[in-house]
């Protein structure tokens, strides 16, 4: 079968990506929509009448129809607009774009924690099964899994920023303006959120990495005198790295997710703050925006990582 | 009655009562100094900057940097004292003549005289987009009557007009902004008159304001600037204060009182507040339709535990709208509901009500409403009246219970304040208010005596209205108040000046930074 061009492979997959953001942003508005919470109360302040929150819903157009409420939204999408928040009136862009960065630097601070931390003790684990090493990274494994994100966030936060104070408890600082203070706040973040991501790539890379270890063709590398560590590195990685590739692509999202909560502990300006006051509040143009963001992101890391994959098993494109 | 007698009056209440009643005041030590940033960690984002176009009671901890009032309070005891205006007179009862004091300007260099004073409160009570048109519904027409003088006639008398002229309504803005706004809306770039001048604002992320160098009060303020964090979790921003990157955090719940006191960089400062926790009530409707009812909700809770219990003595047992230090409160009608379960049992039997039958309230999902209603049910319980909380966020259930939804019997939430005790009771007890969820009549002689309570500007007379409106609501039993809660301020030890206030909305006029 002939090869597609990288180039068709990319636009044929931002076309199927369409439907899934139109479908992904309704389901939400839709939700929205459905829980009880009305932002013209909101809107109308402490000391509204009925009438005048009938008039707050004509002013604001909150008396349309859903639909058109939402083709509207879609609408102004289409032309590049993620319109404004309804209660504060900053455009929707602007938010996102202050609150992105900083969730970014988290997401990728624990991804690299996650990575430089799960990778060694995966193919510790793999090396002897059910050895000591083994059991030892288990149950560490286990741990990360286990233990809630923002519990260890506060104990860290008690050790590291109360206690000993190397490290701000709160806040986020901007990455261009200061790289290493930007860096110092995201690092507590960070390492709450890699703990998962951590056991994640530890569990995984061991389970694959056995697969691969117990396969005829090792057994000929051994066969043919090869160390194992050579073994390991040379041909046991190479082949799970298309298992590495997927588990990447599914932590960053998982992480971006966990954002949500971490930043509260923290006090982080990020994505996660921003949807959870645009929900509380009903605030669905903010809402819709930060959806709309992270489904761009998902749908984007899912696709570098399909082509990644293909680019280093090329048996994957057919 | 003139200004000056009236004021007399209410200085000697305040007086009377300012000593005994406010608790662990920080007190400024040394010479105020002027410099430094004050940070502050605040629980929520704005909804506006905007005074007109907001709707959140939380907005005024920002708007009070930025913007000026006609009217100010007194810390201690709300009585109102002059702003922007220095002198104000009813000429007679519905005529109320306000002086401007001279000579001052809005930040962008808008003089602030009669006509600037006019602009804005015709434009509060009749802009489309104003929230605060009740507020001022009884003013007919604002005239000008001199270079810094504006005259109110009013539709019908109103002495709580200086008292509301303290709050959003008296918040003036710069016409020549208002004029070039978008919209004829300055949300997001306010310019006011107020100690400090707006620089930024980063929704949900801070607030940045600096030193107005024209402020009219002498040598005011002391800091260069406020940066104000917006942290919600409230652990979260008294954490900002522990560990210093924060200065100063206010509205933090009592329980947060012990953990933060261990730290020893950070001083903890409370006083009595209007902000009420009570259960409204839908009178529209069994079982709360019967009086009876009502009333034994009221005598089946134990507010002296309640207020221990819940709110970790950080209160004050509330028998009614307004707590012991305000000028209005009523020692007899504090005594209207003891703490009596027979007494509520024997209402319900007589009222038919069969015990153990569940009644609906709703409340708020977070961790200190849910601790509140643990107690609230095992007291309840006591008095054989079982009832189901049904929780939803803020948002939701205040709109289910007194949108057009009308879900639940009742509500467990908390009530405020206003300056002027009138707007308490005519938001919450007449019959279309929003906060009258069943929006059923009250008793004429209510409505009546709530008209009366602002005819008056006589101190005595004010309180004898008062007293009559505080009767009818809780011998009615249309709310069962539970405790009026202090207000918890936290800050680094460097920060002096600080006052709590009985409003119990910060502001930060004689705050300073030591070294």
């Amino acid at each position: 079968m002939a090869r597609r061009s990288p180039i068709k492979v990319i636009g044929s997959r931002l076309v199927q990506a369409l439907p899934v953001i139109v479908l992904a942003t309704f389901m939400v508005f839709s939700l929205l929509k459905l829980v009880p919470g009305d932002i013209a109360v909101t809107l109308a302040g402490d000391n509204a009448t009925d009438a005048r929150i009938t008039e707050i819903r004509t002013i604001y157009g909150l008396d349309r129809p859903f639909l058109v409420q939402y083709g509207a939204w879609l609408g102004h999408v289409a032309q590049g607009d993620l319109s404004q928040s309804l209660l504060t009136g900053e455009k929707v862009a602007v938010s996102i774009g202050r609150a992105f960065p900083n969730t970014l630097l988290i997401v990728v601070i624990a991804l690299l924690l996650a990575l430089v931390t799960g990778i060694p003790m995966g193919v510790l684990a793999a090396i002897k099964p059910n050895g000591w090493v083994d059991k030892l990274i288990s149950m560490l494994a286990s741990l990360g899994v286990a233990v809630p994100g923002f519990w260890l966030a506060m104990i860290l936060v008690a050790e590291f920023s109360l206690k000993l104070n190397w490290l701000p408890a709160t806040g986020a600082k901007s990455f261009s303006a200061s790289p290493v203070d930007a860096m110092r706040h995201a690092l507590l973040p960070a390492i709450a959120i890699a703990a998962y991501g951590m056991a994640e790539v530890a569990r995984q890379l061991r389970g694959a990495l056995l697969e691969v270890l117990s396969s005829q063709y090792v057994r000929t590398l051994h066969a043919k005198g090869l160390s194992m560590s050579r073994i390991l590195w040379q041909h046991g990685l190479k082949n799970v790295s298309v298992n590495l590739l997927t588990i990447i692509s599914l932590l960053v999202n998982r992480m971006l997710a966990a954002t949500v909560v971490i930043e509260a502990v923290f006090a982080i300006p990020g994505l996660g703050s921003l949807i959870v006051r645009g929900a509380i509040q009903r605030d669905f143009p903010i809402v819709q925006g930060v959806v709309f963001t992270m489904v761009v992101v998902v749908i984007a890391v899912n696709l570098v990582t399909d082509i990644l994959c293909a680019a280093v098993d090329p048996r994957i494109e057919q | 009655m003139t200004m000056t007698t009236r004021r007399e009056a209410m200085a000697l209440i305040s007086a009377a009562l300012a000593g005994t009643t406010l608790g662990g005041r920080a007190f400024a030590e040394g010479a105020p100094k002027k410099g430094g940033t004050l940070r502050i960690s605040a629980p929520a984002n704005p909804s506006s900057l905007d005074p007109a176009t907001g709707g959140a009671g939380s907005d005024h901890a920002f708007l009070f940097t930025m913007y000026d009032t006609l009217t100010e309070w007194e810390f201690d005891t709300l009585k109102p004292k002059p702003g922007l205006a220095e002198s104000w007179k009813f000429t007679d009862p519905n005529t109320l003549v306000l002086n401007i004091r001279p000579g001052v300007t809005f930040h962008d260099g808008t003089p602030l005289d009669g006509e600037a004073v006019k602009f804005n409160l015709d434009r509060n009570r009749g802009d489309a987009k104003s929230n605060i048109k009740a507020d001022l519904l009884s003013v007919a027409s604002v005239e000008v009557t001199g270079p810094q003088q504006v005259t109110l006639k009013l539709k019908t008398p109103d002495t709580a007009l200086p008292g509301i002229l303290s709050d959003r309504a008296g918040m003036m803005v710069s016409p020549t902004a208002l004029k070039a706004a978008e919209g004829g809306v300055v949300t997001r770039k306010p310019v006011g008159a107020g100690a400090y001048a707006f620089v930024s604002w980063a929704d949900g992320e801070k607030i940045v304001v600096k030193r107005n160098e024209k402020y009219w009060k002498p040598n005011r303020p002391y800091p260069d600037g406020i940066e104000i964090s917006i942290i919600p979790e409230l652990t979260t921003g008294a954490r900002s204060v522990t560990a210093g990157q924060n200065d100063l955090i206010y509205q933090l719940p009592p329980r947060q009182k012990a953990i933060i006191e261990r730290a020893s960089s950070v001083k903890v400062v409370h006083g009595p507040t209007l902000y009420v926790f009570q259960i409204f009530l839908n009178w529209a409707r069994p079982p709360f339709d019967n009086i009876k009812v009502r009333q034994a909700l009221n005598f089946a809770i134990d507010r002296e535990s309640f207020a221990k219990a819940a709110l970790a003595g950080l209160a004050e047992p509330a028998y009614m709208n307004l707590p012991k230090s305000h000028w209005a409160y009523d020692a007899e009608v504090a005594k209207l509901y003891p703490y009596d379960p027979d007494k509520a049992r024997k209402l319900l039997a007589e009222a038919g009500f069969k015990e153990g039958t569940p009644i609906e309230i709703g409340g708020y999902t977070d961790q200190d409403s849910v601790q509140r209603e643990e107690i609230l049910l095992e007291q309840l319980r006591k008095a054989g009246i079982n009832v189901k909380f049904v929780n939803g966020t803020v948002a939701e259930a205040s709109a289910a219970f007194f949108g057009p939804e009308k879900k639940g019997a009742g509500l467990l939430s908390a009530w405020t304040g206003r300056p002027d005790p009138s707007l308490t009771y005519s938001l919450m007890f007449t019959k279309d208010a929003y906060y009258n969820g069943g929006r059923a009549p009250v008793p004429p002689e209510l409505e009546a005596a709530i008209k009366e309570s602002r005819a008056s500007e006589d101190i005595e007379v004010r309180r004898k209205a008062f007293s009559t409106v505080q009767r009818l609501v809780m011998e009615n039993a249309f709310v069962v108040p539970l405790a009026f809660q202090f207000e918890l301020v936290a800050m680094n030890k460097k920060v002096q000046g600080y006052r709590p206030n009985l409003l119990g909305k910060p502001k930060y006029d004689d705050v300073w930074l030591e070294g």
